[in-house]
Order: structure tokens, then C-alpha cells, then sequence
């Protein structure tokens, strides 16, 4: 076709619904954020990050909280999955422009902002004598609580009740898996808050195939 | 509309590319020039000549912000438009139905 030219209008009907559907495909493998994906990269971390943490302070009598080696594993692990979020997301989200965008910027403020007052707040709580075995509880459910309430006030924005069944489920993990003790509060977590985040994924990733 | 009641300015290879790629985005987001360009594999100036078919009908809308390296075109489209590609679909579906099932008598 010449460039500026008008085209041809002698499209069939089965060519307009070839095309329609080819472009459809593609434009969603292209622009779409797939939540699926995100959910499954930031589950498995969270499992592998906090399962680590468990292994580390497993048999610890008293508590003493995690190894050097598992603290320094939990930051490579969450650090390789930001670095994947940020690359899927901003390959997707490449020449979008508009709501989603403040949408998805608000929402990482959100846990920016979040984190540093949890850390702030566990830095406190440590100032003010706290034991090791309540710091320990207080580290790996803390962030449960946040990441819980940030996905239930996110269903509000995206009219979703899965994510509302998500962050309600992660705040009850939040609140129960206290009393399961310093040490086994971080298997829980790993299995009940990354389990959960794999399990949502995967029956995202049916729901967009079927 | 046309003879087969799709609307004309939506059947054409590239518009009708150009309506299907910006429906994927949801309602209130806008995708760049280049960026629409790169995935429809178009020159700019074919781009040029169906947005501005697109834009006659109400279809989409460009937003031109800033200046010099950093100025960016976006487009988007509009409530008529989503609405227009979801009544051409219907049409389009409704019409290859209608030419998959036998004529009434047929054997």
C-alpha cells in the first residue's frame, strides 16, 4: 500500500474476522498485564524467600531470628522478582498513557510507602526493647498485613471480588499465623500467603484459557 | 453503513486493526503514536491518513502534549467508537452465521 494511501474496502467477511480476531490476539499479548503472571513471580518468591527464613531459624531454641546466608537470599529473591515485574509491566505498559498507569503508580507508592513504615515501625518496636521472638513475629506477619490490605482496597479500584477473596484470606493469615510462634509463623507465611498467590494464579490462568 | 450493514468506516484492514488494538486498552487510557505504529506495522503516514478517517467519525482522538523531544501524540478511543466496534462485531458475527447455516429449503 503507498504510503497515506486509502485502502482497499474489499474485505470479505472471513478476512474481517481473521483479522479481527489475529489483532485482538495480539494486541492483548502486547498490552495486557497479565495478573496471572505477576501473581505466580510474587508467589513463588514470597514461598521461596520466607521458606528460606523457616529453614533458617527451624530448631532454634530460643529464638535467635534469620541467618545472614536466608537474609541475604530473601533480598535476592524479592529483588529478582521486582526486576521481572518492572520489565513484563513496562513492556506491556510501553506508550500507555492514562488511568492504568496512575492506577499501578499509586498502587506501588502505596507499598513503597508501606514497607518503609513497617521497617520504620520494626525499628521502633526493637528501640523499645521488643524480644527477638516478638520481632520475629512481627517480621514476617507484618508485611502480610500490609500486602493484604493494599490487594483488598485494590478491588475497590479494578470491581474485583477475587482480589476482595485474596486480601481478605491474607488478612486472616496475617492475624493467625502470630500465635503459631516465631518460628513457625514463617512457614505459614510461606505456604499460606505465597501458596495463596500461586493459587490464584493458576486459576487466573485457567479462567483466561477457558 | 454498507451494503452488508458494517459500518464502512470500520471495515478496512488497517482501520478496523486500529479500532481492535486500542479497544484492548481499558476505557480512560490512551496508547503513543509510535508505539500503535510499531504494532500495526504501519508507515506514519498511513497511520496518519486512518486516524484521521477514524477521528472524522468520532472514533478515536489524538492528544498532542509537549514539545520537541519530548512531545508525544496519543491516541485513543472514544465512547462511540468502543461502541461502534462492538455494533460491527455484532454485524460481522451475526452475518457469518447467517452464511455458515443452509438456505431454508436446502438439502
Amino acid at each position: 500500500m503507498k504510503d497515506g494511501a486509502d485502502e482497499e474496502t474489499g474485505m470479505d467477511l472471513q478476512q474481517a474476522s481473521a483479522i479481527l480476531q489475529e489483532t485482538r490476539d495480539r494486541a492483548r499479548r502486547a498490552l495486557v498485564v497479565r495478573r496471572p503472571v505477576l501473581l505466580a513471580v510474587w508467589g513463588a518468591a514470597w514461598m521461596v524467600s520466607d521458606g528460606v527464613i523457616w529453614l533458617s531459624v527451624r530448631g532454634q531454641r530460643p529464638y535467635n531470628g534469620p541467618t545472614p546466608a536466608a537474609l541475604l537470599t530473601l533480598t535476592m529473591v524479592i529483588a529478582a522478582a521486582a526486576v521481572f515485574a518492572v520489565i513484563y509491566v513496562g513492556r506491556a505498559g510501553s506508550g500507555v498513557g492514562g488511568l492504568s498507569v496512575l492506577q499501578r503508580r499509586i498502587l506501588l507508592l502505596s507499598y513503597l510507602g508501606g514497607y518503609v513504615a513497617l521497617f520504620t515501625l520494626e525499628a521502633a518496636i526493637d528501640h523499645a526493647g521488643a524480644s527477638r521472638a516478638v520481632l520475629g513475629v512481627y517480621g514476617a506477619a507484618a508485611p502480610i498485613l500490609l500486602v493484604a490490605l493494599i490487594i483488598a482496597a485494590s478491588a475497590a479500584v479494578f470491581l474485583d471480588w477475587s482480589l476482595l477473596g485474596l486480601g481478605l484470606w491474607l488478612l486472616a493469615v496475617a492475624a493467625g499465623s502470630g500465635f503459631a510462634g516465631p518460628v513457625t509463623v514463617w512457614a505459614v507465611s510461606a505456604l499460606a500467603g505465597g501458596g495463596a498467590l500461586l493459587v490464584m494464579a493458576v486459576t487466573g490462568l485457567r479462567w483466561n484459557r477457558s | 453503513m454498507s451494503i452488508d450493514g458494517l459500518d464502512p468506516v470500520i471495515h478496512g484492514p488497517a482501520r478496523l486493526r486500529i479500532m481492535v488494538t486500542l479497544a484492548t486498552l481499558p476505557e480512560g487510557d490512551d496508547l503513543s503514536f509510535s508505539r500503535l505504529q510499531d504494532l500495526l506495522s504501519l508507515t506514519p503516514g498511513n497511520l496518519i491518513t486512518h486516524l484521521r478517517k477514524l477521528e472524522d467519525a468520532g472514533y478515536v482522538t489524538t492528544v498532542k502534549t509537549g514539545a520537541g523531544v519530548t512531545a508525544r501524540t496519543s491516541v485513543s478511543l472514544t465512547r462511540d467508537g468502543r461502541a461502534a466496534l462492538a455494533r460491527y462485531t455484532a454485524v460481522l458475527r451475526k452475518l457469518l452465521d447467517a452464511a455458515a447455516s443452509p438456505l431454508p429449503g436446502s438439502p
